[in-house]
């Protein structure tokens, strides 16, 4: 999967916005939504939400946990721990971006905010590399991977399945016997 | 040496990187054939005498078989990895290709290609509704339904949806429907802009 | 890299990919063997170092394609052996286990893994050893191909990936890709339609056409 697929299914979830215009209710396959009125807080999905938000139809408000204060909690959680803690949202490194790119004036501290969920980033990056390296090395044979998001998991995954993949087929070649003698010609 | 010739085309194919198409090697081909011909024909003799007593041929007729298989497998694979080549053509150029493609690939490869279009449009005509859909169209997730684009050469004149056409002219820059411009920009036409 | 163009990949192990161009070459590579009986004139076969129309004696030295090696080796009936190219031999083995991150692979094989699990399709009493080293060598250069391709900070790889084997530099590229796709995203570029590596390609074969 390409990051841009992963941030096309980000741009599913739901943020509030703050609508300034009235609308009623509309119906779309993904499901209903609204009705809009001015000043009233109401759900909406990312992808809509930035399009109001480009024509100035609405006022973003942040997710909880886009704060500075539960953000540096959790990236000390992550440096502290050796395994990866659970991220605030499955998407927490698009929506960063999205939100960030398109609302920032609605989101107090956004260069925090946006060097803190990079910090984050950065230190499950290097764990994952750390072990993948010592998944490796140990030959084992199976790894959790709890906590990880798509985006994550994207950054290494064809990398990775192949290496495991040429792992696997040089380990069958310890075993002689089965195939050795198919070879007909 | 026996599988020489053969080995050559698919080194050639395969130091083309990227998929990029080389010329049809009408005469590597040829050759090989011909040299299976004459592998095929010794053995066909040299069986018989093996048959009736000589088996000190049986080497010489697993050997010359060897090289058969070699052969067979070159061209096989040869043929087979231009074809995946030429599907990609319809993917990422569209439907009608340029000659200085067409120039590369032999009469059954362009007749390949004129059929594997045919049913991937009969295929895609079957999805969707009813209208079909068009597979080949946002590869990418759209953002939008218009993009800005920029003209990189002369194209002359291009028909929107709404019946009006344009001129598409090098450097002048337009505001189209994403789906009507997706083909021109692969096909190096137009440049999109990001805003 | 064109994004519709999927090759068939090789094979590694035992088996190839009989479509496969990548195992086509690689079985191309040749192996040192020897005649254990008088072999019939192969000129057409094995080329120079055979002179025309005379037989092969017994214990001569021969350079075999490995798919040719594969297609007359019997184990019950020699009529040739295969030796062991040397950097599958043991005094490479113990470079190998000692530090495997030095070697210039490129140089070696350039099909160090695919050529090496090849033969043990030979039956070799050293075969669990060449299995082995081979396995070790791939986990011990692991680390430096993960960070060296998927590095943010890029420095110039190109002095590590001029010694990759075939198989490495695949794995590298794989590597870079998702790196660069991600770059690519944080920097907001990765909604752009762009042009087709293919058609990239054929333009600038056109204008070379017309110059020439």
């Amino acid at each position: 999967m390409e990051p841009a697929e992963a941030e096309f299914l980000a741009e599913k979830e739901l943020v509030t916005i703050v609508p300034n215009f009235s609308l009623d209710r509309i119906h779309l396959i993904g499901g209903d939504l609204g009705p809009f009125n001015p000043g009233l807080p109401v759900e909406v999905p990312v992808w809509l939400a930035i399009n109001l938000k480009q024509r100035q139809k609405c006022r973003l408000i942040p997710p909880e946990w886009m704060d500075v204060e539960k953000l540096e909690e959790i990236r000390d959680q992550e440096r502290k721990e050796d395994t990866f803690t659970p991220m605030p949202s499955p998407y927490y490194m698009e929506l960063t971006k999205l939100l960030l790119n398109y609302a920032s004036d609605n989101i107090p501290k956004a260069d925090e905010i946006r060097t803190l969920v990079k910090d984050t980033w950065d230190t499950r990056i290097a764990k994952l590399r750390l072990s993948a390296d010592s998944f490796v090395r140990q030959q084992e044979a199976h790894a959790k991977l709890d906590n990880l998001t798509l985006m994550e998991i994207n950054t290494t995954g064809t990398f990775l399945t192949q290496a495991l993949n040429h792992m696997y087929k040089l380990r069958t070649n310890l075993q002689p016997g089965e195939s050795a003698h198919s070879q007909d010609f | 040496m026996a599988g020489e010739r053969a080995a050559e085309l698919v080194r050639e194919l395969h130091r083309a990187a990227g998929g990029h198409l080389p010329p049809f090697r009408a005469e590597g081909l040829r050759q090989t054939l011909e040299e299976m011909r004459v592998l095929y024909e010794r053995n066909q003799a040299d069986v018989s005498e093996a048959k009736s007593g000589r088996t000190d041929l049986i080497f010489l007729v697993r050997f010359r078989h060897c090289c058969l298989l070699r052969n067979q497998r070159c061209i096989l694979a040869y043929l087979y990895d231009r074809l995946l080549r030429i599907r990609a053509l319809r993917w990422e150029y569209g439907s009608v290709l340029p000659n200085t493609i067409q120039f590369h690939m032999s009469a059954e490869e362009v007749e390949w290609f004129n059929r594997y279009k045919k049913s991937l449009a009969t295929y895609m005509r079957s999805v969707g509704g009813e209208e079909g859909l068009d597979l080949t169209q946002d590869i990418k997730p759209p953002k939008s339904l218009y993009i800005e684009v920029r003209c990189l050469r002369d194209y002359g004149e291009f028909e929107i949806d709404d019946g009006t056409t344009i001129l598409l002219k090098k450097n002048s820059q337009h505001f189209l429907p994403r789906w009507k411009c997706e083909q021109l920009i692969r096909q190096g036409v137009l440049e999109h802009i990001l805003s | 890299m064109s994004e519709a163009y999927f090759p068939v990949g090789p094979g590694l192990g035992l088996e190839e990919n009989f479509l496969s161009l990548d195992d086509i070459l690689m079985s191309q590579e040749k192996l040192p063997g020897r005649a254990e009986s008088t072999l019939p004139p192969l000129t057409f076969a094995l080329g120079q170092g055979v002179s025309t129309g005379d037989s092969i004696p017994e214990g001569s030295k021969l350079e075999i394609p490995l798919w040719l090696a594969k297609g007359l080796y019997e184990s019950k009936r020699r009529i040739i052996s295969v030796e062991l190219p040397k950097i599958y031999k043991e005094a490479w083995r113990t470079v190998f286990s000692a530090d495997a991150s030095v070697v210039d692979l490129h140089k070696m094989g350039p099909y160090y893994y695919r050529f090496g699990s090849q033969l043990l399709n030979f039956d070799n009493p050293e075969n669990p050893e060449i299995a082995q080293t081979i396995l070790q060598t791939f986990i011990s250069r692991f680390r430096r191909i993960m960070d060296s391709s998927q590095n943010a900070y890029n420095e110039d790889a190109s002095a590590l990936v001029a010694r990759l084997d075939e198989l490495e530099r695949a794995l590298f590229r794989a590597g870079q890709k998702e790196l660069n796709d991600f770059q690519c995203w944080e920097k907001g570029q990765a909604s752009q339609i762009t042009a087709s590596s293919l058609v990239q390609n054929y333009g600038k074969r056109k204008f070379t056409d017309m110059d020439g």
